[in-house]
């Protein structure tokens, strides 16, 4: 019914323009500012398919009529519209893009202008994130984007990043949802440690990233958005002459830090003095008797860190006429990691088509297909961890050429060490991942005004793993037998998507925009793998070659879906006020049927002062916009089924097989709710110099869904538990998150051949849990405890009181220890508490030291986030210098734990040689006397030499948490653009050459390798127990781009 | 206008599409499980119920304690063993046991676990089995879940005396915050499981599988260890009595009998003979924590599973080796391995294997692959069904009860079913037996059975001076032997005296972290 008046409508716009006068236009397009000629423009004559390229002087020629309008287009400049007037020739200057103000902002099932965005939406652009030369590009956001908190959860090559916007609003994942051209990228094949799951997207493809922050930005994506989304969009082809571009750099990482271990002649100073301090005899090494003869001995460190080489290259060919435009990619990248038995290579081949097939049907594609192989052995088999235990005393290999290992078979030896460097040579961990990504669709334009999009996605991944163990001896330690695994994954992820657009103008002041649409996404999964053990030999580690009588294997299928309706609403009025309703129904499978569909929904108004009368006239204002926005959002995250109770297969004496309970289901649960407003100011001044957006935001989440960690006597537990049940999901409380994320961007110095920008971004969260499941409830890890009025994951323990005993009157001002309620006695047996013990903080005053005298030590969430970005251009040269900083977090240094314990057996940290020292004041006295003993050093934090562990002097404590604030500089880069005299002469469109350092340096006070510790698990994050450092990198590289 | 007639085709197409996947959109997001059974369609059959209460016997809920705790906590913390280079277990060694002990907090996590896995078994009969199947089967079913339930709490009252008890898991998502209840009524809880186990359980099942007689013999287990709870010198008797009654039961109306050769019973060869009344259904196969994993003790490759050695060196403490007389080598062989032993049925292929170490532990090494048959067999899953209550021990029993609190005995049936163990020994009969004669005879027939610390906290219940001085009096350490001399070892640390407190384990200081009201005075439960 609609249709015909539209349809008469364009019938009359048609006719109208059939009067008109055809002329022959001949132009030149020209950059404004150099006044240089701009070849590859493209130039269509607006609702026609008559379109010119301009060429290499910047000229096109084009068939049109006075009065039309022509639409002129270029990649770096602003869009213009010009209208054709009687003359036959004219010069069309274009502008640099210099602000964000007029781009295309991704704003979900559609695209609004910036200036029109109503939520909080921040953008960053694809060159921006190769600035950086990142494996993956997750790590590149960091400190781009405000409220945003990146961190790396593992250093390894290509390795998982955590990213949260807005903080933790789950204990669960917090992650963001990803859409990536279209699809969603949900749960792709992953197999291994540590390794990402988006390491399939090429950073070289991306054309801009958009990340949707509040709720009237997301609501439209529904219950998977709640923690905001991340929208890729990858370049796509032209209306403009083919252009080849290619881009290259190489080079080598390094390790920037090692941790301060004792080399060989200090170990051996330590073991001979703890063997006679605590008259063990069992210690006695003759090889160490006389320690300065001996040398530095294995540095395990620097053995197993290499300055490993990293490369790129990716061409790309984009080009198009008015019906298609296409782009096709290619990409290839390898590097090694930083630690032996780590490598990560992608080959990625991209294909974007877009067609207009006929007037009102336009068909088209995003196509991409990526491999990625990676080796994981280092952290699959915790090489690190190894490395940072293993005592120098040990050799990488015997003289005889065999692996080396601990040879000492009396003594306090750890037996269980082996020999890292042989662990990462010999292993076999590898993952090899195929993604595919695709994106078909087809948009029938109705009229003009009404639109229907059909889009059908797929996101298909498989995961290979191939491990195998093989025998080994290292000196005493010995594995005789070996085994393989293999493990394969693949996942389906479809979605089917179709919804109308509607937008129209009406006198001229009404702007109406509405998108309403309904969605399908179904997702499979299934793997399965097989082991054996006894292989014959060490080289032949297929899994066949195995003992067939030693075989296992698995198998395991999944799957979810989700069904949704959508819609929103858009309205502008008079350009000033600017109105956005969205609402969305989803039914998800991960429910008990009752509790299936949720109604999410937001309203968001924005206010554009500049262009109201009494700022209009404000030169210095160009844009001032101010936004509000709030809406309800819902969230699924939690695995499927976890409304029942699943029994499992399980192998018994008794019968041969048992069905085992696996978890505790909980049919109540129901989705996580979080209600969330958002004020917001952006602003450009002073001829769009200077730029600025300001949010300050509220997230309060209701429902929060968790596995909840209960005390062992549920028996329950999270994660790998052999004999736990699974814990259930359950809402269990309350966290709002609260804070405000600045940026602001300034051209300070904007010359012919000198400029100057800045970027300076902010991101400020306070993360607190308001409720949890009962009163006085508390959600408990080995280092951290969540509780009500604090936030999530804070580090929980004992706080040291000064020192060690070290005087007889500390034994009467100290609290003591007790066991089952008792004081334990005070003197040098085990059992009791003698000089040399830390003293702890009898926190709650009663006299005793027990579990109430605990306390909060800090948390792992940073305070702030910043990013600060300069980049500066002189003639051809152009320097970045990128700053991130993390302010106010705390790090927990696990390695320490047993690095400085003098009761150690691995792990022998440099501090560890500054042990409390016992002296007696009459020497001559006795030892055991009470008076007759002190310390030499009381201040020491580390324990004396003692024969047991009474005190439990390495419990949680104040002492491993550390200052986690650091300032990086996460890249330097210098490039220089070949000028175009000489590119004239090369036949080259545009060469830059550049150098650059990612991660050139750190400041910052933590002890370990790298205070950076991302965590997926909020509960658990900042720990540090032998973390894969982010590498240093070098890298030289360069652009080209040749067009025809 | 083609076109347009087009576009409304396509439009229309749509709308229907758009109909189609409404209208099929319930079915759309009905997703159930693929991998695994829900517990909706389970628990439907007699065969369901066997299923279910068949994964308690054994497998993960049990491998983490079979690993860490079942001889740490039986046989090193009362002197019977020791075991070195491993801090956790010197603290048992020393007696210097904290609240951050692994071992502890895994025995403690263990039978939680367990406790766990038997409610939620029982509560879904209740709740799920359908009418059709037989109430008797039902019944059984549930008595075979409430027999390990009450097994796993009689455990937590031994170490710890007063514990939470969970009887609904589910409630705990609600209201985590539970006090501990009294010892007595931990004690008065276990008997309630058994005493239903003993009434429904049937007097025969399939091998392995529990039977009354493996409830009454539990129960008069626990009878006589609550029987001396908060008593001064002597026991109460009424509890004595019923010690006595079911125990008398097993020995007399059982129709058991004791397996002939003491070896054999460790032997995977004789698993579940008829002495065995309750033991752990270890299958081979299984990962870590998931199997039987007492081949950790295995001196040497050639005795094991897939020829690697175990990593823990247990042996006897000086202390017990001594207590075997000469003659007592049948037992003593069977159980501890000296310099010079031979054993034919180790390493059978390779001729057998002679021990030229100082000492070891013989119990639960049980050789190669081949030894056993069992191909799959690997260092963390041995297929020894190891017996947690075997008959020998519910004879023992029995003499003690019908000793009660007397001096000494002569009593018939005492000396009857005391005498069968002895004689099965090699041994002479005993012509009278007194506490301290049965509590020797249960040390050395339940060596490295995970069993002599039980006898030890139930004698500290009502002679704690008895049982301290029993501790204070061990020579607590290792040895080296050649030549028939022993030579004791430096000892792992400086044992600290033991105290009353020595016979309760401190609650794992993460559960007081995670709940504060378990250092609360504990609270009725019945």
């Amino acid at each position: 019914m609609l249709m015909l008046p539209a349809w008469l409508l364009i019938g009359v716009l048609f006719c109208a323009s059939s009067f008109a006068q055809s002329i022959t236009l001949t132009g030149t397009v020209v950059n404004k500012k150099t006044n240089a000629p701009v070849p590859g423009v493209a130039i269509v004559v607006k609702n026609s398919n008559r379109h010119a390229i301009s060429d290499a002087a910047g000229k096109f020629t084009l068939e049109t009529t006075a009065g039309n309008t022509l639409l002129v287009s270029m990649m770096g400049f602003e869009k213009q519209e010009v209208t054709v007037g009687k003359t036959n020739n004219i010069t069309i200057q274009l502008v640099e893009n210099v602000s964000q103000l007029d781009d295309v902002v991704v704003i979900g099932y559609g695209k609004t202008k910036r200036k029109d965005v109503t939520g909080a939406i921040s953008s960053v652009s694809g060159d921006e994130i190769r600035k950086t030369q990142p494996t993956t590009f997750d790590q590149a956001l960091q400190g781009k984007v405000p409220g945003l908190v990146v961190q790396q959860v593992s250093g390894q090559p290509g390795g998982a990043v955590s990213v949260q916007i807005r903080g933790l609003s789950s204990f669960g994942s917090s992650g963001p949802m990803y859409v990536i051209d279209g699809i969603i990228i949900g749960g792709t094949a992953s197999l291994g440690e540590g390794t990402n799951p988006l390491a399939g997207i090429n950073p070289s493809e991306i054309e801009s990233i958009d990340v949707l922050k509040d709720a009237s930005a997301t609501a439209i994506y529904g219950s998977q958005a709640t923690n905001g989304v991340i929208v890729i969009t990858t370049k796509r082809g032209l209306v403009a002459p083919p252009a080849i571009s290619y881009d290259m750099y190489t080079g080598y990482q390094q390790l920037p830090k090692r941790m301060p271990l004792m080399d060989l002649q200090e170990y051996a100073t330590f073991i001979n003095e703890r063997n006679k301090a605590l008259g063990w005899g069992f210690d006695t090494r003759e090889d160490f008797a006389n320690p300065k003869y001996l040398g530095k001995g294995t540095d395990w460190q620097k053995e197993l860190f290499r300055n490993a080489p990293m490369t790129n290259h990716s061409l790309t060919v984009n080009g198009g006429d008015v019906r298609t435009q296409y782009l096709l990619s290619g990409s290839y990248f390898k590097q090694e990691g930083i630690a032996l038995g780590s490598d990560f290579e992608r080959v990625s081949v991209r294909l974007n088509l877009d067609n207009k097939t006929t007037d009102w049907l336009k068909i088209g594609t995003s196509l991409q297909l990526a491999n990625i192989k990676e080796s994981v052995n280092t952290t699959g088999n915790s090489v690190i961890h190894s490395a940072l235990t293993q005592t120098p005393d040990i050799a990488i290999r015997n003289p005889d050429g065999s692996w080396g290992g601990n040879y000492n078979p009396d003594g306090w030896v750890n037996n269980n060490i082996v020999n890292p460097y042989a662990m990462a040579l010999i292993n076999k961990d590898d993952i090899n991942r195929y993604q595919l990504f695709a994106n078909l669709y087809a948009d029938v334009a109705f009229y003009k005004d009404l639109s229907l999009r059909n889009e059908v996605t797929f996101s298909y991944s498989t995961a290979r793993e191939d491990r195998f163990n093989p025998t080994y001896t290292f000196g005493l330690v010995k594995r005789t037998n070996n085994s393989g695994a293999f493990l394969y994954n693949q996942n389906l992820f479809k979605t089917i998507r179709n919804y109308f657009t509607y937008q129209h103008v009406f006198d001229k002041k009404y702007n109406v925009n509405a998108v309403v649409g309904h969605e399908a996404q179904l997702s499979t999964s299934e793997g399965a793998s097989a082991a054996r053990d006894n292989f014959p030999s060490n080289n032949v580690q297929v899994i066949s070659s195995g003992d067939p009588t030693t075989a296992t294997n698995t198998g395991i299928k999944g799957q979810n879906a989700q069904e949704s309706y959508f819609g929103r609403i858009n309205f502008g009025l008079n350009d000033k006020y600017l109105f956005t309703g969205n609402v969305r129904a989803d039914g998800s499978s991960k429910f008990a049927a009752d509790n299936r569909w949720v109604t999410t929904w937001s309203g968001a108004f924005a206010w554009k002062l500049n262009n109201e009368a009494f700022l209009r006239q404000v030169k210095q204002v160009n844009e001032l916009k101010l936004r509000l926005g709030y809406g309800l959002t819902n969230n699924q995250n939690i695995r499927d089924f976890a409304y029942t109770s699943t029994l499992m297969t399980v192998a018994t004496g008794l019968t041969g097989i048992a069905q085992l309970t696996v978890n505790v289901g909980n049919p109540y649960v129901q989705w996580e709710k979080t209600k969330y407003t958002n004020i917001g100011l952006d602003g450009t001044f002073f001829n769009w110099r200077l730029n600025f957006e300001l949010n300050f935001y509220n997230r309060r989440t209701d429902g929060l869904v968790m596995q909840i960690p209960l005390p062992l006597y549920a028996g329950t537990a999270i994660g790998w538990a052999p004999g736990s049940l699974d814990a259930p999901y359950v809402n269990i409380g309350i966290v709002n998150n609260k804070g405000f994320d600045f940026r602001i961007s300034s051209t300070n110095i904007q010359r012919k051949h000198f400029s100057w920008k800045t970027d300076f971004t902010v991101s400020r969260n306070i993360n607190e849990v308001i409720k949890l499941n009962t009163d006085g409830a508390s959600l408990s890890r080995p280092y951290t405890r969540t509780v009500v009025g604090r936030s999530i994951g804070e580090f929980y323990g004992y706080v040291i009181d000064g020192g060690v005993f070290a005087t007889a009157k500390d034994f009467e001002t100290h609290a003591l220890p007790v066991k089952n309620g008792e004081p334990l006695p005070v003197g040098p047996a085990g059992g009791s508490i003698w000089y040399g013990d830390l003293k702890f903080k009898d926190l709650n005053g009663d006299g005793i030291i027990n579990e109430l005298d605990q306390t909060y030590l800090g948390s792992p969430i940073p305070k702030y986030q910043l990013g600060l970005n300069n980049t500066i251009s002189y003639k051809n040269f152009d320097l970045n210098i990128f700053f991130s900083a993390n302010i106010g977090n705390k790090v927990f240094n696990q390695l320490r734990i047993t690095g400085e314990y003098p009761g150690t057996s691995s792990g022998y940290m440099r501090n560890l040689m500054n042990y409390a020292q016992l002296a007696l004041i009459d020497s001559s006295g006795s030892a055991t006397d009470i008076k007759n003993v002190y310390v030499k050093n009381p201040g020491t934090f580390i324990p004396g030499l003692r024969n047991d562990n009474t005190n439990d002097n390495n419990r949680v404590s104040n002492k491993y948490v550390e200052d986690g604030d650091f300032l990086r500089c996460k890249n330097i880069s210098l490039g220089f653009s070949l000028p175009d005299k000489l590119l004239n002469v090369l036949h080259i469109h545009y060469l830059r050459l550049y150098v650059n350092v990612s991660n050139a340096f750190i400041i910052s006070k933590y002890s370990g390798m790298d205070p950076e510790i991302g965590s997926w698990d909020p509960l658990n994050a900042g720990i540090d127990n032998g973390f894969y450092p982010q590498p240093r990198v070098y890298t030289i590289g360069a652009n080209i781009k040749l067009t025809k | 206008m083609i076109a347009m007639k087009s576009v409304i085709k396509i439009l229309c197409c749509q709308i229907l599409a758009l109909g189609l996947l409404t209208g099929c959109s319930r079915s759309f997001l009905d997703r159930p499980p693929l991998s695994q059974i829900s517990a909706e369609n389970f628990y439907k059959s007699t065969n369901d119920l066997r299923l279910a209460t068949a994964a308690l016997y054994g497998g993960s809920p049990w491998g983490d304690w079979n690993y860490t705790c079942y001889l740490p906590v039986g046989d090193v913390l009362s002197g019977n063993m020791a075991v070195g280079y491993w801090g956790d277990a010197v603290q048992l060694n020393t007696f210097s046991i904290t609240g951050q002990n692994a071992i502890m907090v895994s025995n403690w996590k263990s039978m939680y676990n367990i406790i766990a896995q038997c409610n939620i078994t029982i509560n879904a009969i209740k709740d799920r089995a359908p009418d059709s199947i037989p109430l008797q089967a039902r019944n059984a079913a549930t008595a075979e879940a409430r027999f390990i339930r009450g097994y796993a709490y009689f455990n937590l009252a031994i170490h710890w005396g007063a514990v939470p008890v969970i009887e609904d898991n589910g409630k705990l998502v609600t209201s985590p915050l539970v006090n501990r209840v009294k010892t007595e009524d931990v004690y008065k809880f276990a008997i309630n499981d058994l005493t239903f186990a003993a009434e429904h359980l049937p007097a025969a099942d399939a091998a392995g599988r529990l039977t009354t007689w493996s409830a009454q013999g539990m129960l008069a287990k626990v009878y006589l260890a609550f029987s001396g709870y908060n008593q001064q010198g002597s026991r109460n008797q009424a509890l004595l009595d019923s010690a006595a009654k079911y125990a008398g039961n097993v020995c007399k109306k059982s129709g058991l009998a004791l397996l002939p050769n003491y070896a054999n019973l460790f032997k995977t060869q004789y698993n579940d003979n008829p002495e065995s009344l309750f033991a752990l259904q270890w299958a081979p196969g299984g990962g870590w924590l998931e199997g039987n994993m007492l081949q950790i003790y295995s001196t040497s490759p050639e005795i094991s599973a897939n020829g690697s050695a175990g990593w823990f060196g247990i042996g006897p403490t000086v202390d017990m080796i001594k207590l075997y007389s000469a003659k007592d080598s049948i037992r003593r062989k069977a159980t501890f391995m000296l310099n010079g032993d031979y054993y034919p049925e180790l390493n059978a292929a390779g001729g057998g294997f002679k021990y030229t170490g100082n000492c070891a532990i013989k119990k639960h090494i049980i050789g190669t692959n081949k030894d056993n048959n069992s191909p799959t067999m690997t260092q963390n899953s041995s297929t020894e069904h190891n017996a947690l209550l075997r008959l020998a021990d519910v004879y023992l029993v029995y003499a003690e009860a019908l000793l009660g609190n007397h001096g000494t005995t002569t009593d018939a049936d005492a000396l009857l079913y005391f005498n069968k163990v002895r004689e099965r020994a090699g041994l002479m009969p005993a012509p009278m037996l007194d506490a301290d004669s049965i509590m020797i005879e249960r040390r050395i027939e339940l060596a490295a059975e995970g069993q002599y610390w039980t006898d030890l906290v139930r004698l500290s219940y009502y002679n704690p001076a008895k049982a301290i001085g029993k501790l204070n009096g061990e020579q607590r350490v290792t040895f080296t032997y050649s030549g028939g001399v022993i030579t004791p070892a430096s000892p792992y640390g400086v044992i600290t005296p033991a105290t009353i407190q020595s016979f309760t384990f401190p609650i794992p200081s993460s559960e007081i972290t995670a709940n504060p009201k378990l250092l609360e005075a504990p609270v009725p439960y019945f």
